[in-house]
């Protein structure tokens, strides 16, 4: 018989072949596989079957019959690869997924990342989905993160940019986390402020969607009796499905996924792959917020521990200064009584020498000396006095006025203008009067004895907050840190100011009233020193 | 003459308010100790004492207190190289309380300011 179809030989050429395509010339010598892929679909096959059929061969009967099972087996096989391959494609997701939850410990990046799986074409491929948590008080249920398109051109415009940028899930979730979070934050403010449900609203089907630990799917959401209709009206679509996050017997939250573009139907398949993808996400959620508490811990311990070391170190030198301020007392009263002798003799006899008597000089030098001495020593003993404050509500705005006055005189000696602005209104400041005198007193005249003759220093009070900031500005040279330091340390020796008691005595003072001194060096020369006093009673 | 009487361990300071306080025209007589003080104002009347805090041994605010109790028109100037004894409820039974210093104007100063407060008022003539 004269076969039109090519299956009955074993090489043929191109031409031969209707079915053989440019790409597939390895058939061409294969004639079993041939006849397989090509053959029994083709036209010339199924005439070569009719016509022998016809003509009475018993084995035409039988090749039908071979070939329609043929065809059908191979239809169904093709039908499990396809399933196989979607099984396949989703595993690969979820194992990615999996991958990107169990390595992430920042919420927001986890919940982009759950997101972003359930609105990607290559995860679940929702058009919308609105995520739910539980309050840390586990009160209520309330809207945290929204993600979608808010209309067909939106969505258009968005899956098209998806399509081109070929991203994969990880890398379209740290995109969305770094770039969109905020904004699609903000583009469902309004559904997510409204998305607030009771924990203890037992009916609501939020909470019963919990309650069942597994996918829901809410359909004729607008009619659905078992539905508050406002949160039809909130969402605008009939059809969306709930999915509940638990970790162990925890209440995570909720998600809501729907497919408000599309309509395309949810199936009992999306279902089953979203309560699977829903576990890890629960989990690395509760993981995330535990982190995010622990973080919190670290930062209130760390905290505490700066504030523990500082006022240890406050503690250790006050403890130095109190030590000095003891050994310094002792000395100053082993000084004093001799002192009084020799200066009060030299006296006694300098009233006794006449005018042009030669020892006149010496004992005023002595009666000098011996003055100057008993100063330090003043200073010395007024710094271990500095103990016990007694503090009370007072104008710092007068006592500074108060101050200046006092030092009018010496001021003017020098030439130096002295400048004093207070701001209006400032409060009444909870110090020590007596010693906060002294210490604005001393400051003043360290800014005295640095300033240029004919110089200018500034003086201003501000009021911030619990504070009112006493700022003294000389004009002198500027200041190295190391001066500023034994500016502050008893007796050491400064190269304008040589040794004194003066400013750390100050600091002593200040402290121990709960107040501080500063000395800042500005940028244009110049000293700056800040005093801090308390506009509030605060226990010291 | 007013007779007051200079209670101090050191005997240079005694010297020295001794002669200081005779030349403003006091006759001053001294004790080294408490038990000498205590002696002393016994054997004559002082108008006025002067009591160092610190007395080796000895605490002049004890003193004073007994002085205080047994001799009440005689005032009191504490002299002391301390100032915080200001601060101690014992010190505010004297009438005046002085910081040692060699410059003693103050102390001359106080002497009269306590001996003026202390002296009887002139009898109006009624």
């Amino acid at each position: 018989m004269d076969w039109k179809c090519c299956w009955s030989r074993n090489e043929i050429t191109a031409d031969e072949c209707i079915g053989v395509a440019a790409g597939e010339e390895s058939l061409l010598h294969a004639q079993r596989r041939r006849i397989t892929e090509k053959c029994l679909d083709c036209p010339r096959f199924r005439d070569d079957m009719e016509r022998a059929a016809a003509e009475g061969n018993p084995l035409a009967e039988l090749a039908a019959h071979l070939r329609g099972e043929y065809l059908a087996q191979r239809e169904q096989l093709q039908s499990i690869a396809g399933f196989l391959d979607t099984q396949t494609r989703e595993i690969t997701f979820l194992h990615e997924l999996s991958l990107v939850l169990q390595t992430s410990m920042d919420l927001d990046e986890v919940l982009s990342v759950a997101l972003t799986a359930i609105t990607a074409g290559k995860g679940f491929g929702m058009n919308r989905a609105f995520l739910l948590m539980v309050d840390k008080d586990r009160r209520y249920l309330q809207g945290y993160l929204g993600v979608g398109p808010r209309n067909a051109e939106e969505a258009w415009h968005t899956w098209q940019e998806i399509d081109h940028s070929n991203l994969s899930l990880r890398e379209m979730a740290t995109h969305f986390h770094r770039n969109k979070l905020a904004t699609e934050r903000m583009k469902f403010r309004e559904v997510l402020d409204n998305l607030v449900v009771f924990l203890n609203d037992e009916d609501h089907i939020f909470n019963r969607a919990m309650r069942s630990r597994k996918a829901m799917l809410v359909e004729d959401a607008f009619t659905n009796p078992d539905l508050d209709p406002e949160l039809a009206v909130l969402l605008g679509v009939d059809r969306f499905l709930l999915m509940p996050l638990i970790s162990g017997n925890r209440r995570i939250g909720l998600i809501i996924a729907d497919n408000c573009i599309t309509h395309k139907p949810i199936t009992p398949h999306d279902m089953q792959s979203m309560e699977i993808f829903a576990f890890p996400v629960a989990f690395a959620l509760v993981r995330a917020s535990l982190y995010e508490r622990l973080q919190e811990e670290v930062q209130k311990l760390t905290a505490a521990n700066a504030k523990l070391r500082e006022q240890q170190e406050l503690i250790v030198r006050m403890e130095k200064m109190a030590l000095m301020g003891k050994i310094t007392s002792s000395i100053a009263h082993s000084i004093r009584n001799p002192l009084l002798v020799i200066g009060g003799f030299a006296r006694s006899l300098l009233r006794n020498v006449g005018g042009d008597d030669p020892k006149r000089v010496s004992l005023e030098s002595i009666v000098s000396e011996a003055k100057q001495l008993e100063r330090v020593l003043e200073e010395v003993l007024n710094y271990s006095d500095s103990l016990y404050p007694v503090r009370d509500w007072w104008d710092v705005t007068q006592l500074v006025d108060y101050v200046c006055q006092e030092l009018a005189e010496p001021l003017a000696q020098h030439r130096i203008r002295c400048d004093f602005i207070p701001e209006e209104r400032i409060p009444h400041a909870f110090v020590d009067y007596k010693q906060t005198t002294y210490c604005v007193r001393t400051v003043l005249h360290t800014a005295m004895a640095r300033s240029r003759e004919g110089g200018t220093i500034r003086i201003a009070l501000r009021h911030e907050g619990d504070w009112i900031t006493l700022e003294i500005a000389d004009n002198g040279p500027s200041m190295s840190d190391a001066e500023r330091d034994a500016l502050l340390m008893p007796f050491a020796t400064t190269q304008q100011l040589g040794g004194s008691v003066g400013m750390p005595l100050c600091r002593v003072m200040l402290e121990k009233q709960g107040c501080a001194l500063e000395i800042d060096k500005p940028p244009g020369g110049g000293a700056l020193f800040l005093i801090h006093l308390p506009a509030i009673q605060e226990e010291v | 003459m007013t007779r007051i009487l200079v209670v101090d361990d050191e005997a240079n300071i005694r010297l020295l308010y001794s002669q200081e306080l005779a030349d403003e025209g006091y006759e001053v007589v001294t004790a080294a100790s408490a038990a000498e003080a205590t002696e002393k104002l016994r054997e004559n009347d002082f108008q006025l004492m002067v009591l160092d805090i610190k007395l080796k041994n000895e605490s002049g605010l004890d003193l004073l207190k007994e002085v205080v109790k047994e001799r009440q028109q005689m005032p009191v100037i504490l002299c002391s190289a301390f100032s915080y004894y200001k601060e101690d409820f014992s010190a505010w039974l004297a009438d005046s309380y002085v910081v040692k210093s060699s410059d003693l104007q103050e102390l001359k100063d106080e002497i009269r300011h306590v001996l003026a407060k202390r002296a009887p008022r002139p009898q109006s003539g009624a």
